[in-house]
């Protein structure tokens, strides 16, 4: 156990030393854009003197290198933008301030998170069951016409877009057949069936798509265990043959493919960009989108920094779950 | 002999293969009585582990099987696969040679006996655990009530056969094929298994098939020898047949490529030149011809004629497939 707290220890500190240097990289590369953010904030008419102020509110004033220095103060000790009446206090951990939602971006992460967590936590719980069962039947069918539509199926996963899936199950399920609205997302804590209502077509596009790459890791995985001399052991023993391919060979598979589904999973929660654009849904994917149009530095900083801390903490938990599904695997 | 538990009449296995049809095993006869054991012996390929797989009924479906194999007078051969799961390993069990790869990496040991019990009883898991235990010690683990929770890969090689062993005999079955039980042992190690295998047949009355590369072993446990060539039968008599009286050149080449250590060891060890066939590459004559010192003193019948099993003078039913009629003075 202790070879474990420390292995954890090792890796947060390293994932601290990743989001250092990715969150440099986004401030640098945000500052090569030859445009101006405070030209948004300055209104109209802009004359040079209000946009200066404008420019000294937001510290933009400040070299690029002094800006990164303050977001990273903020976070430990939080900061505050101008003086006297006009100002504006964030308090620590602050993750900097949006000018034009005039909102912290911890708060519009907080709002915006339980959106694509709940396009994501759904869909990958319906993709991860067709995709390993799609997998195993085609395993256990190798060459017949199951497992050739399997494939197919998997086929054409991976190869269609999700925004033309999404738009075509809008427009067949939506408007067509009217079946599932259209657009537009309810809490969960307000009303949990028109909560799942509104997402069911979104978790499904979704399932579809991310579906492909389990059903073909799983039909490979569950092809290998099947042939193991673990599995004859298994039949010589008496196992029934639904036994022998659950309890033993897809014990085997499951490794990899929950290490697949943790990455996936991790990296989804970060904002399924497509996917909310086109149900219109306010995830963080969507607030991405909205920052870099609005060269809204904070907001894509504190977003990218958020999904990139999902999928280091993805990647631990799929560490740590290895260590516990493989006995021959320990951490140390 | 007393009413043999197991017969194997004119076993016959093809496996169909993008290669074509190979006829892996070509009509054997077996059978082994109670507290007995026979030992198949034969080189690489010769379908040892095929003709045992077969009984077990555990062969791929890509072969197909013909002949009859009789569990205490009751047809095997045919039997749907429910009613096979209730025999295997409950009233016949297979040992397997590779240990670490023939247990399941992901269950602990104790689990795997468990498994195997109540595969074929109605208890709890924690009585079929329980009696895990008692069949670990019994077959000599050490600390088995502790040992049981450990994983196969925490074991020794001797230990893991040990394992294996008792997950054979946790239902004491009444037959108890062992292919290659000690080959991956070292000799200490190998012996010890022997003894193991040989107390629990003296307490249990278990029939033994003992498939084997080590002529030294079988000369020391083995009632009746059954020596494969090419997926045939090359000669089968009691175990003093085949040491006294060994009537097949194939014999013979078997016998000298053995080491021993009551003559004075020659400069070399003696082998036989060549190779096995593959199966069902010799269409006509004897499959041992092309590396057999005999040939041109039987002539022209070695090529055009397939020697079938006659009888030669021994202890009961000595059979050779040779033409050779008596028995042949060894030519080095
Ligand atoms: N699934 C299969 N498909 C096709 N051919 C097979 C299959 N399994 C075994 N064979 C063939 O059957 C023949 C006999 O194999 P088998 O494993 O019984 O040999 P063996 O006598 O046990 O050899 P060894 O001493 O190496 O264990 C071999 O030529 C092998 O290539
Ligand atoms: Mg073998």
């Amino acid at each position: 156990m202790p070879g474990l707290v420390w292995f954890v220890i090792r890796r947060l500190f390293s994932a601290l030393l990743v989001m250092l240097a990715l969150s440099l990289a986004v401030y640098l590369v945000f500052y090569a854009i030859p445009t101006d953010p405070a030209l948004l904030a300055c209104g109209k008419p802009c004359t040079p003197d209000r946009l200066e102020q404008a420019r000294h509110f937001m510290q933009l004033d400040q070299s690029t290198m002094q800006q990164y220095l303050n977001f990273l103060k903020g976070i430990v000790a939080g900061r505050s933008y101008g003086e006297g009446a006009a100002v504006l206090h964030c308090d620590a951990p602050c993750f900097g301030y949006s000018f034009p939602l005039a909102r912290p971006v911890s708060t519009l992460i907080a709002d915006r998170f339980p959106v694509t967590a709940s396009i994501a936590l759904g869909a990958a719980v319906l993709w991860l069951v067709i995709g390993v069962s799609l997998g195993v039947l085609a395993a256990l069918n190798r060459g017949r016409l199951l497992d050739r539509l399997a494939v197919g199926f998997a086929l054409i996963g991976v190869s269609t877009p999700s925004f033309l899936f999404g738009l075509l199950a809008i427009l067949v399920f939506g408007f067509w057949l009217n079946m599932v609205p259209v657009n537009g997302y309810v809490p969960l804590t307000e009303s949990p069936v028109d909560w799942a209502w509104h997402l069911v077509t979104p978790w499904l596009v979704l399932a579809v798509l991310q579906a492909s790459s389990y059903i073909r890791l799983t039909r490979a995985q569950m092809l290998e265990e099947l042939n193991l001399d673990h599995i004859t052991t298994a039949r010589a023993k008496g196992a029934g043959e639904r036994r022998v391919v659950v309890t033993h060979g897809l014990r085997g598979a499951l490794v990899p493919i929950i290490t697949l589904f943790g990455l996936d999973l991790g990296g989804l929660l970060g904002g399924a960009i497509l996917t909310e654009k086109v149900f219109s849904m306010q995830g963080l994917g969507d607030l991405l989108i909205d920052s870099v149009g609005n060269l809204d530095v904070a907001v894509v900083v504190g977003v990218t920094l958020f999904a990139a801390f999902l999928v280091i903490l993805a990647n631990l938990v799929v560490d740590i779950v290895h260590g516990a599904l493989d006995p021959r695997v320990s951490h140390g | 002999m007393a009413d043999p538990i197991l017969e194997v009449h004119d076993l016959r296995v093809t496996f169909d293969t993008e290669g074509g049809l190979v006829p892996a095993v070509d009509g054997i006869d077996f059978a082994v009585a109670p507290g007995k054991t026979l030992a198949i012996v034969g080189e690489s390929g010769s379908g040892k582990s095929v003709s045992s797989a077969a009984v077990m009924g555990i062969l791929p479906s890509n072969a197909e099987v013909k002949g009859e194999v009789l569990l205490d007078g009751r047809e095997l051969v045919g039997l749907p696969d429910d009613e096979l799961r209730k025999i295997r390993g409950n009233d016949i069990a297979l040992v397997f040679q590779d240990a670490l790869s023939a247990l399941n990496p992901y269950y602990t040991v104790g689990w795997q006996v468990a498994e195997a019990y109540r595969l074929h009883h109605a208890v709890s898991k924690k009585a079929a655990f329980k009696r895990a235990v008692e069949l670990l010690d019994k077959v000599g683990i050490p600390d088995a009530a502790r040992r049981a929770k450990s994983y196969p890969h925490e074991f020794s090689g001797g230990m893991r056969q040990r394992v294996v062993i008792a997950m054979a005999l946790v239902n004491n079955p009444r037959v108890l094929i062992a292919d290659e039980p000690t080959t991956a042992l070292d000799v200490t190690v190998q012996a010890q298994i022997m003894q193991l295998l040989a107390d629990v047949q003296e307490e249990f009355g278990t029939a033994l098939v003992l498939i084997s590369h080590d002529l030294g072993v079988v000369a020391e446990v083995a009632d009746d020898v059954l020596v494969m060539y090419a997926g045939r039968a090359a000669e089968r008599g009691t175990v003093r047949d085949l040491f006294y009286r060994a009537a097949h050149p194939y014999s013979l080449g078997l016998l000298g490529a053995m080491p021993r250590i009551d003559v004075p060891p020659k400069p070399r060890l003696t082998t036989i030149p060549g190779s096995p066939p593959s199966p069902g590459s010799i269409k006509t004559g004897c499959p041992f011809q092309p590396r057999c010192a005999y040939t041109e003193r039987v002539g022209e019948r070695c090529i055009t004629e397939r020697p079938e099993l006659t009888p030669r003078p021994g202890e009961g039913d000595h059979e050779a497939a040779c033409h050779l009629g008596r028995r042949p003075e060894v030519v080095s």
